[in-house]
């Protein structure tokens, strides 16, 4: 069968599957089953085999359990409450109030996980619920916790980073220093327009909290120190050489249950409780990864995505040209593809190509990431609407509608980025050059 | 019967979060040997240098094991997410007849995932195939472990395929149409 | 037309790929394109520790991998990365000639036929300030990731910290890792001039990639194509190991153009080395048996 006929049969196919009440997981396993079947000569037993077996086994995924752990301990005691109580008067008078804990928390937690589905998974955990129980917007709340998710890739540590700078022989660490500023930028993005949709909206928020005096400001704030001392926790492990990226995600659970000792909420009931939810989290979440695992190999043994990208190379295009047509390629693909798997099917392809137009390839680091953190929020796959499906049972395509916002924020970002691409590259440039 | 499988279930879950917590104990482990190690070099002491050997590989067989041992007891508590739009769109004997083939399929992917983790593990054992790490493990034990998650979860299509056959719904729809913003527990 | 689908470890721009490419494109010409080899380098179709078991079993048909990656397997496979044993390339030559025999024999036993195996540059150490004896090593964060570096560690009295390659820029700026052992080109790769100061060029080992391909695959092939890739295997070998020795030329280079200082290990430093070179081999003997016995009497002749 030829490319094209096949890749529309298998999109349709995919669509049928997940419409037709199928686990997410095995739906996209299905598929992969399908496509090597039709168009690979290789054993589906031993394609299946090893791919599940190399997805499931992995240090650098250790991170996402536990991660979830944690927030399902703080979820357990007070201090999402502290939290919330903490900021409340402070952001009083900031249009969006507390929707902004959601994109800060993630920027803040970012700076400890390399990935989306663990930073939107740990701080939904903490902010969702108390954003309910104070009446906001249902549609914002968790539309701005997917966008702002998506930090967890832009902001250093990344995952996506680390892929991508291993396939191009590019510093990793560069590509660290140079996600700092676009990252800080996509959040300031983030927190803008959640500040203009409140001044447009005013009915959908909830009554404004009372101002309260400055006494009782400073009292409540007393609320955050132990988040604080959370935070800097496990940064700092991280940054005192104490921990791993990955290691800093069991100081966490540590310190969480510390916190939670602390505060008197430690049972043997809630700690059980959360273990065994954090549990049935991560493995709906492994799960998922282990089929998209299968689909992607079996999308690299029919060739598809080698072949739209060899398709791409031949139409030499210019400079501008090639970035429209990657953005829409990417963004295609980011349907069906998660971020990473995206990134390594296509880059061996692509990048001689990226070469020869001349990009500088640390640029084009951030905006990949950018381009995968899209992905990360269109359905049928992306990771951020899976996660966010578990923890509220809206589904993935009605969650994909309200991050619609932050998907265009993200274009808006690639725009700008395009047009001062300072923003990427003046950090690493002062850093290292000096 | 009944018992027999959700003990089963409940067993495997239970087998599952072990992994978890085994993981944090031993990262938690090497990261305190390093906190040691600081305050020994605080007080001019030389390090004692406590490591967890091994640690990356063995916690992604623990990740491993943790992941697939939970798969039934994730999959019979409705934290398996699916798309509901459609089945929830169409009238209650059209919902049946989708509930069933929806399971049909998942036990047949379910049974086709048992089965090449089986080949992969029987595989492992023929060519004594080890980890290529510090502490050489032999690859068939957190394989066999994965088969095992697998075939229970296929026990527990099974399972539900029947109840969707006698009722119409799966049984953990209950705790699916549950599951609401700020009231999950 | 045949396709082989062929998986590899490393990106595109590392030597090893570069000739494999250049490899399958020998072959494709020497068939007239009766015989395709489709690459799908830096591990994006098969990860590196799957490689060999996929070409076992034929999902696909030809595979490279680093070696030493299995040295837990078989002490055969390790053989190539004791360290002290082999060093600079006449004698890693001569190491791998050995060993082919029954190199061979193994792979063939996993129903495996190598093609060709070419090296990685000589293994220095990277670290913040330069090692003068091995005394200086004693308590020092060492970077393991194998079991040769990790016996290296031990035998020095080094604290093993075990550190994956996407992680060692982070490891390296916090402290949690002080030295690492590998070759100028993965340091040119991973920009080491971000984070150490020192290379020193101690030319410890020359761990070796392998090409293997399956059997029944191979045996699937024409006598005439079954020539044209033994032809271009051969051509291969020949041109990898010559381009590994430039590489080595341009990546050293390289270092000191970013301001690493290359130095050479000072001789305490290479006597301590030695030494402990001596105990490793000495265990890899005792493990590798009879067989073991054979191939360094074959190589020390
Ligand atoms: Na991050
Ligand atoms: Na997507």
């Amino acid at each position: 069968m030829d490319l094209l006929p096949l890749t529309l049969l298998l999109l349709l196919l995919l669509f049928a599957a997940l419409g037709s009440g199928v686990l997410i997981a095995l739906a996209l396993a299905g598929i992969g089953l399908v496509a090597i079947l039709v168009k690979s000569a290789a054993g589906p037993v031993g394609v299946f085999g090893t791919s599940v077996w190399s997805a499931s086994v992995s240090w650098d995924l250790t991170a996402l359990p536990m991660f979830i752990w944690m927030g399902e301990i703080l979820y357990r005691t007070k201090l999402s409450e502290d939290l919330f109580e903490g900021l409340a008067p402070w952001l009083s008078r900031l249009p969006g109030r507390l929707l902004h804990v959601n994109v800060v928390g993630c920027g803040i937690f970012a700076a400890v996980s390399g990935s989306s589905a663990a930073t939107c998974a740990t701080i939904g955990r903490i902010a969702l619920p108390e954003l309910a129980k104070r009446g906001y917007d249902e549609r914002m709340a968790i539309g701005t916790l997917a966008g702002s998710g998506t930090l967890g890739l832009l902001i250093p540590p990344s995952i996506i980073m680390i892929v991508y700078g291993a396939a191009t022989e590019q510093s990793i660490a560069r590509l660290f220093i140079a996600g700092v500023i676009p990252g800080i930028l996509l959040a300031l993005l983030f927190m803008g327009f959640v500040a203009a949709w409140a001044l447009l909206n005013p009915s959908r928020m909830p009554p404004p909290e009372p101002i309260s005096s400055f006494a009782n400001r400073i009292a409540s704030t007393r609320r955050l120190i132990p988040v604080i001392l959370l935070i800097a926790g496990v940064i700092g492990s991280i940054y005192g050489g104490l921990a791993s990226a990955t290691e800093a995600a069991v100081v966490g659970v540590f310190l969480s249950l510390a916190l939670s000792w602390g505060m008197g909420t430690l049972t043997r009931s809630s700690f059980r409780d959360a273990l065994l939810g954090a549990t049935r989290t991560s493995c709906m979440i492994a799960f998922i990864l282990a089929g998209a695992a299968f689909l992607t190999s079996a999308m690299g043994f029919t060739g598809i995505p080698r072949a739209l990208a060899e398709w791409i190379t031949s139409l030499g295009l210019a400079q501008w040209q090639l970035l429209i047509a990657l953005t829409v390629f990417y963004m295609l693909l980011g349907c069906f593809l998660d971020g990473i798997s995206m990134v390594v099917l296509t880059t061996s392809i692509i990048m001689p190509l990226v070469e020869k137009a001349g990009f500088d390839l640390i640029w084009f680091g951030i905006y990949v990431v950018l381009v995968v953190e899209m992905a990360q929020i269109t359905p049928p796959v992306g990771f951020n609407l899976f996660v966010l499906q578990g923890m509220t049972g809206r589904n993935i395509f009605r969650i994909g509608y309200y991050a619609l916002p932050f998907f265009l924020l993200l274009g808006l970002a690639v725009i700008l980025l395009v047009v001062f691409p300072g923003i990427a590259l003046w950090l690493p440039s002062t850093m290292f050059e000096g | 019967m009944r018992t027999l499988l959700d003990r089963l279930y409940g067993t495997a879950l239970f087998l599952a979060a072990a992994c978890l917590a085994l993981i944090a104990i031993l990262v938690g482990a090497q990261v305190l040997g390093r906190v040691y190690d600081m305050i020994l070099k605080l007080f001019g002491h030389p390090a004692y240098g406590f490591i967890v050997e091994g640690l990356p590989e063995i916690a992604g067989y623990l990740l491993a094991g943790a992941s697939l041992l939970a798969l039934a007891g994730t999959f019979k508590s409705g934290a398996h997410i699916r798309v509901l739009m459609l089945l929830q769109a169409v009238p209650a004997g059209g919902r049946k007849a989708f509930e069933v083939l929806a399971h049909v399929i998942g036990l047949g992917l379910s049974g086709f995932a048992t089965w090449s983790l089986l080949a992969l593990t029987l595989e492992s054992i023929r060519y004594k195939e080890v980890s290529y790490g510090l502490v050489p493990v032999p690859l068939a034990l957190p394989q066999a472990v994965m088969t095992l998650g697998l075939a229970i979860l296929t026990i527990a299509f099974l399972d539900e395929l029947l109840h969707v056959l006698r009722t119409g719904r799966p049984s953990y729809s209950v705790s699916e149409d549950a599951v609401t913003l700020g009231k999950e527990g | 037309q045949t396709t082989w689908t062929m998986p590899t470890p490393y990106p595109d721009g590392n030597f090893h790929t570069k000739n494999t490419a250049q490899f399958a494109a020998d072959v494709d010409k020497a068939t007239d394109g009766a015989l395709k080899i489709q690459l799908h380098s830096n591990g994006s179709l098969v990860k590196h520790p799957e490689i060999k078991a996929a070409v076992r079993r034929g999902t696909a048909q030809i595979g490279e991998v680093l070696i030493s990656l299995h040295a837990n397997e078989s002490p055969i496979f390790g053989l190539d990365s004791i360290p002290f044993l082999a060093t600079g390339y006449d004698a890693a030559k001569k190491l791998y000639a050995a060993q082919k025999p029954y190199l061979e024999k193994k792979l063939a036993d996993e129903n495996l036929v190598l093609l060709y195996s070419v090296p990685w540059p000589p293994q220095g150490i990277y670290s913040k300030k330069e090692l003068k004896t091995i005394d200086e090593l004693k308590g020092l964060k060492f970077r393991t990731y194998n079991p040769a570096t990790q016996a290296i560690a031990k035998e020095a009295g080094a604290i093993p910290v075990q550190v994956e390659q996407a992680d060692l820029a982070t490891a390296f700026s916090t402290g949690r890792v002080e030295a690492t052992i590998t070759s100028p080109a993965t340091g040119v790769d991973s920009k080491m001039w971000d984070f150490v100061s020192v290379y020193d060029d101690t030319q410890a080992w020359l761990p070796r990639n392998v090409v293997i391909v399956n059997k029944a695959a191979f045996d699937a092939l024409t006598d005439a194509q079954k020539k044209a890739v033994m032809d271009a295997a051969k051509a291969a070998e020949e041109r990898g190991w010559a381009a590994s020795a430039q590489v080595t030329v341009n990546a050293t280079k390289t270092l000191a153009d970013n301001k690493i200082s290359v130095v050479q290990p000072t001789p305490e430093l290479k006597a301590g080395f030695e030494e402990i070179g001596k105990r490793i081999a000495a265990a890899w003997v005792v493990s590798a048996g009879p067989d073991g016995e054979a191939i360094l009497t074959a190589y020390r002749k």
